[in-house]
């Protein structure tokens, strides 16, 4: 077993205790900001980053997956106890988790999606473990131009899938990928859309963007709307279940990872996907249907187990195609760009202890975060009463500190004022952020990718239907444009009330 | 148009959207602007594929976009504000508070070189407290100043990060 034997080598370099330190750091802080609302782990993330700069690579990336899991275990909490979703496939289950919560079982509904995340992330994680380098293999052969063609199909899924509308979710795409276009250009040395700026010479960095957009964006959009009173449902103990909580629990858990690893690892759109079907499987199996809605532990158990499946799932693409399908996987991916590492078949070959030292950090990441949220839910409950005046001055002078520090510059402060002011526009106007984030971070790729392909058959644009792979790729992505708005259409008609 | 598709947001019908439609116009002005700045951008030499074609495509997909934006808009559509953790979507928006989140951001930023990163920031956390509805003025100018310098502190000294220290250069 190869990857077993890598696997080992992997916890040798996690487990040593720096390593191990900085697994508790990520987690912890991933816990925090996904109880905090205001904050996603994408942008601790992007947050971090400049920080980490001095830190070993192996070392930003364990916390980084650190924070990357405990921002969905944190999510549940928020969730639950607060009954407003942060994101969209935490929905389900702030309607059923925050329903049990109203009938005093918060502790039993927080323990079910604490456990049902850790075996999801669990079994997700040796799912990765094992899928990762057979598609690494496979990948080393893809051409440029069939690797143009997955990221088209990863740009069309995540864009025309994510929130209510296709179009909307394109323009912000676009959006992303002019932003990715002004600067130098990498392969003729041309400056494009500077406007004569030196400032701009070298492009705008995709930190500002991911700052701007969530950060400021976020802190201008509640400000405008904001909700003065707070209703956190009270949490006494730790999060426990009873036995009969246990037996209607562990089903769940196991089909919503099932739903949610293959979803997490083709690009589809994220999360949200494999957490309704998830809820809606749980209602149709359970013997009491007539609690969904209600309060239904079933309804906690699976969507949760789905959602954590989902982020191990992501990181198959990341890890082996360079591939990001959300967008805290797009801001790993720029993180790995900064390191000089770039994701894909060869990262497994060439820096082999950096990858599997990640992926054993995600077992121990988990365990970790079980130890943390059980005992520990009422302290991260109580994050929930931060008096949101202080939170969000925080966020936003913690979002200077991240983009000034990048050059020391004024200007790119304005640039992150201009940015909130967008991503405030993108809320009112509802704009998903996500697709203008795999624009930015992505664009570039894909434009080197084409322009390869390209040069390989001396301009020759039929390169991109020679090969069978390519075609076939780009005939999914013509499915996935054009089917989604013809299957709402024909709902819309069948339920017109709907 | 003659595209029969339905219309994309669950909002009802009813008449045209201003801001919307600004919006909308918003997006394909943007996209005309990218395709000009694109043609502007010169062929590049002995390359196959210049660095002008990317650019086109994306300026052209733009423009397309924003037309079709423009056109489901005039025919009803308009766009469903998004909810958030603390967002009431039922109150009515109010601009003056994000205004002064940004106001006191920019002023934050000019003054953040001459002034120091303390004082700086301090001005960005007391306008985003203030805009978020808190009036007690003695503790929001002790918070924003505590949370300004330990930011600082942790910054420069435990990170390593070069933050300008201004007028506080003496003490710091």
């Amino acid at each position: 077993m190869d990857a077993l034997h890598s696997l080992f080598a992997g916890f040798g370099t996690a487990m040593t205790p720096l390593n191990l330190l900085w697994a508790l750091i990520g987690v912890t802080l991933g816990t925090l900001v996904g109880v905090l609302p205001g904050i996603g782990p994408a942008l601790t993330v992007a947050l971090l980053l400049p920080v980490t700069a001095k830190l070993p690579a192996v070392s930003a990336f364990i916390m980084f997956a650190g924070i990357y899991y405990g921002g969905m275990f944190g999510g549940s909490t928020t969730s639950i106890l607060l009954n407003t979703p942060g994101e969209s496939s935490s929905i389900i289950t702030a309607l059923e988790g925050n329903k049990m919560a109203r009938r005093g079982r918060a502790a039993a509904a927080l323990a079910t999606a604490a456990i049902g995340s850790f075996v999801a992330g669990t079994i997700g994680t040796v799912l990765l473990t094992f899928f990762a380098p057979a598609i690494a293999d496979i990948a080393v052969q893809i051409p440029p131009s069939a690797k143009f063609a997955l990221i088209m199909l990863a740009f069309v899924t995540i864009s025309a899938t994510f929130g209510g509308s296709p179009l909307r979710g394109l323009i912000s795409l676009f959006f992303g990928l002019a932003i990715g276009l002004i600067g130098t250009d990498s392969q003729s040395g041309q400056a494009r859309f500077t406007l004569g700026r030196p400032e701009l010479l070298d492009g705008i960095d995709f930190i500002t963007v991911v700052i701007g957009l969530f950060a400021i964006g976020e802190t201008l959009y509640v400000a405008s709307r904001f909700r003065k009173t707070q209703d956190v449902i009270k949490l006494e103990g730790g999060a426990t279940m009873n036995r009969d909580d246990w037996r209607r629990s562990w089903k769940p858990w196991l089909r919503g990872t099932a739903l949610g690893f293959p979803f997490g690892a083709i690009p589809a759109g994220g999360a949200e996907i494999p957490t309704f079907l998830s809820y809606t499987l749980e209602k149709r199996l359970s013997k009491h249907p007539e609690e969904f809605g209600k309060g239904a532990i079933e309804g906690v158990a699976g969507p949760e187990a789905a959602n954590n499946a989902s982020a191990a799932g992501v990181l198959v693409p990341l890890l082996t195609l360079g591939l990001p399908t959300s967008a805290t996987a797009a801001i790993l991916l720029a993180a790995f760009q900064q390191y000089g590492l770039q994701p894909g078949p060869l990262l497994f070959l060439t820096n082999a202890d950096l990858v599997w030292g990640l992926i054993a950090s995600l077992y121990i990441g988990n365990v970790m975060l079980l130890l943390l949220n059980l005992p520990l839910a009422p302290i991260w409950a109580r994050l929930l009463l931060i008096p949101r005046p202080y939170l969000y001055a925080g966020i936003l002078v913690f979002s200077t500190v991240g983009v000034y520090s990048l050059n020391n510059s004024v200007f790119d402060l304005f640039l992150l004022a201009l940015f909130g002011v967008i991503g405030y526009g993108m809320r009112r106007f509802d704009f998903p952020v996500t697709p203008a984030i795999i624009g930015v971070v992505l664009g570039p790729t894909a434009e080197s990718f084409f322009r390869t392909a390209l040069q390989q058959s001396n301009g020759d644009a039929t390169i991109f239907l020679r090969s069978p792979l390519t075609v076939f790729i780009l005939l999914i992505v013509l499915l996935a444009l054009v089917v989604p708005p013809v299957l709402r259409a024909r709902a819309r008609r069948a339920a017109p009330t709907a | 148009m003659s595209d029969p598709t339905p219309p994309l947001s669950r909002a009802p019908r009813s008449g045209v959207s201003v801001p919307d439609l600004l919006v909308a116009l918003g997006v394909t002005i943007v996209g005309a602007l990218l395709l000009f700045g694109a043609f502007a951008i010169p062929f590049g030499i002995n390359a196959v594929v210049g660095p002008r074609v990317f650019p086109l495509i994306v300026g052209g997909g733009t423009l397309l976009l924003g037309v079709i934006l423009t056109a489901l808009t005039l025919r009803g559509d308009r766009a469903e504000p998004s909810a958030e953790e603390d967002t009431d979507p039922d109150a009515p928006a109010d601009l003056s508070s994000p205004g002064v989140i940004l106001g006191g951001f920019l002023l934050g930023s000019v003054l953040l070189a001459p002034l120091g990163f303390v004082i700086g920031t301090a001005v960005m956390y007391f306008s985003v407290a203030f805009a978020f509805g808190e009036r007690r003025y003695a503790l929001m100018t002790a918070i924003s100043l505590i949370v300004a310098l330990v930011t600082y502190v942790v910054f420069t000294r435990g990170l390593g990060l070069s933050l300008p220290a201004g007028v506080l250069k003496g003490l710091l």
